[in-house]
């Protein structure tokens, strides 16, 4: 009775600190003492994520009724837990459905089909703390947990120019960004395109990345072109302010002689 | 060409008297001869608040107060709209601008002591208009529509929930229902732009007229002519000795607004996003509370103090206390003493707040 009490009252209050801070309530739960240190350092991870930088909660993935915490763990609610080793891929295939597909035709996809044992996505990116992708997933100390590094280093250096040109474009946009000019259009296509090249990276396949990347970089020199005309626009725009201040400045220069000539 | 215009001057001449207006109230109107650039800095003020006017009638011309539209009708205007970047930092930097001029002539008049005998209630309308420009600012934030607009609204317009069943109603009268909505940005927007300015244009009115009425006092120090007789009755503070207040301060307060515009255009130029973070640029998410939204700078110093002080309605309401004392600080220094070098007490009670509100306003904005 008295657990049972304890139980409800904890449950009371994680749905009601919930309410307060706008988080889920299985941070309250997983915060607390009550549960085991594998399980407590999920929230800390989650918060350090890419994932909680986008607003992805834990009931995103895995389900369950992130507001009552009495049915966050439900079943009926679309609850589902921890996901086994092979159905990770489909876990996370529920928002990633571009990489899924790349990833089921991948060496990878069809190793853990066949043996239970090839690697699904938390090999490489993790699980909680996962992080924005990038090309440095792919390294000599990851691959070689499974396989020699020779075939991934050749990938890695044909998707290097368009990861450098993505990257690029993300400097520039925010420098365009932190000088006041709107890119919200231009950091959609980006990120549009940065998508597709992502899913391209699942396939792990040497020659299909070959013959693709000209295509993403075509349309990243189109962003490029688009980006660069920002860059003219900002500088005509500081020209113009430019001149204003020298325009005003100049008036008050020669209104503070006259006021200071003896009359 | 010269006859026309000869023909037009006599014409207003004869209706209003224009050359005995120009002598009273411009070139035989006499300012103290000590005047320092300081008196110049309510004109500049006003002069900013012309511009606010101009910008701001252009920037309505595009701007859309619905929710829906708000974000993007803003974007629109510093995208495409020809100019429109120009006119929207002109009225952002403007802005922040017009709180630092006032600030400083509060500042200076306050410094000066002219806000007594007979000036209580020019100190009282002045003060007033500060609060007003600052009402200005807070519904301006909102226009955007964007994440910061919408959060740090959130945050200021649940401040009177501090009160126990006022607090409540001023909460739901402020936001239009139970968070910061679509009404809220209706309601923000008429104040913005009908409410707030016939209030300013009013106090404004009454201010200029006590100014003009009164007369301009004379600076403490550097050989004043100040009368000292006692002010029993009114008279029109005269300063027969003075300079003419056309062109001597004219020219004065010409290059004051010309530093005012040449700073607007500097910010404008090095610094454009320097009031615009990057969360002015990502549209309003009411479901989505971003991690770290800080008040406009001149709100950090009572934000951080609310923070620190561990109860929400002593907080407020301390605050309440400190901005009545602001408003009516003429009525209650009552020490006929008017330099202020000579107030040891007050000069250090000045200093200390001063220093507080720096120490505040840091410490908020990196907390």
């Amino acid at each position: 009775m008295r657990y049972l009490l304890s139980c409800f009252f904890v449950l009371a209050l994680a749905t009601a600190a919930a309410a307060a801070t706008g988080d889920p309530v299985c941070i309250q739960c997983h915060d607390s003492d009550m549960m085991k240190p594998e399980f407590r350092k999920i929230p800390g991870e989650w918060r350090q994520s890419w994932h909680y930088q986008n607003g992805v909660s834990c009931n995103d993935c895995h389900g369950g009724d992130p507001a009552d915490a009495a049915m966050a763990m439900s079943p009926q609610r679309g609850f589902v837990g921890t996901p086994t080793y092979q159905a990770v891929p489909e876990f996370c295939g529920k928002c990633h459905i571009g990489i899924l597909k790349n990833y089921l035709e991948s060496g990878h996809g069809k190793a853990l089909k066949a043996s239970g044992s090839g690697p699904n996505c938390v090999t490489c990116h993790g699980s909680h703390g996962i992080q924005k992708a990038n090309i440095d997933i792919i390294n000599d100390q990851r691959c070689t947990q499974c396989h020699t590094y020779d075939r991934a280093r050749i990938m890695k250096q044909a998707l290097f120019a368009t990861e450098k040109k993505i990257r690029d474009l993300e400097t520039a946009l925010k420098k365009l960004s932190s000088e006041g000019m709107y890119t919200e259009k231009e950091g959609k296509a980006l990120f549009r395109t940065e998508a597709e090249f992502r899913t391209l990276f699942h396939t792990v396949d040497v020659d299909r990345v070959k013959e693709k990347t000209d295509g993403f970089m075509q349309d990243l020199n189109d962003l490029q072109n688009k980006v660069d005309a920002l860059f003219v626009e900002l500088q005509s725009r500081k020209n113009f302010s430019g001149f204003l201040l020298l325009v005003f400045a100049g008036i008050g220069v020669v209104v503070f002689l006259l006021a200071k000539t003896p009359r | 060409m010269i006859r026309m215009w000869k023909e037009i001057k006599e014409w207003i001449e004869v209706r209003i008297g224009l050359d005995e207006l120009i002598r009273t109230q411009l070139t035989e109107y006499m300012v103290p001869r000590n005047i320092n650039i300081f008196y110049t800095l309510g004109f500049v003020a006003l002069a900013g608040f012309v511009v606010q006017v101009l910008t701001g009638f252009l920037l309505l011309t595009y701007y859309v107060p619905q929710p829906d539209h708000a974000f993007k009708s803003v974007q629109n205007i510093m995208a495409n709209v020809p100019y429109g970047w120009l006119f929207r930092l002109m009225h952002v930097v403007g802005s922040n601008l017009i709180v630092v001029a006032v600030g400083c002539h509060m500042l200076s008049v306050f410094f000066m002591n002219s806000y007594k005998k007979p000036r209580e209630l020019t100190w009282f309308v002045g003060a007033a208009m500060l609060l007003i420009t600052l009402t200005f600012c807070l519904s301006g934030y909102l226009m955007p529509w964007s994440q910061l607009s919408y959060w740090a609204t959130t945050i200021v317009t649940n401040l009177p929930s501090a009160f126990p069943f006022f607090g409540t109603i001023t909460v739901k009268c402020l936001q239009g229902g139970e968070s910061v909505s679509g009404i809220t940005l209706g309601r923000f927007f008429a104040l913005h732009v009908v409410v707030l300015p016939s209030l300013l244009l009013v106090l404004l009115s009454i201010h200029l007229f006590l100014v003009r009425r009164i007369g301009i006092s004379s600076p403490p120090s550097g050989g004043s002519d100040k009368e000292k007789k006692p002010w029993t009755q009114f008279r029109h503070e005269d300063h027969p000795d003075g300079y003419p207040f056309f062109p001597h301060f004219v020219l004065k307060e010409t290059y004051m607004v010309m530093a005012f515009f040449a700073l607007m255009f500097f910010i404008i130029t090095f610094m454009p996003a320097l009031f615009l973070p990057e969360e002015t640029t990502v549209p309003a998410d009411p479901l989505r509370t971003p991690a770290h939204i800080k008040p406009e700078w001149y709100f950090l110093a009572p934000y951080q103090m609310l923070k620190l002080v561990p109860n929400k309605f002593i907080g407020v309401s301390l605050q309440i206390i400190m901005v009545s004392i602001f408003l009516f600080w003429p009525f209650l220094d009552t020490k006929k003493e008017d330099n202020m070098l000579k107030r040891r007490v007050l000069f250090g009670v000045f200093i200390a707040s001063f220093i507080g509100w720096v120490v505040l306003t840091i410490w908020g904005k990196y907390s």
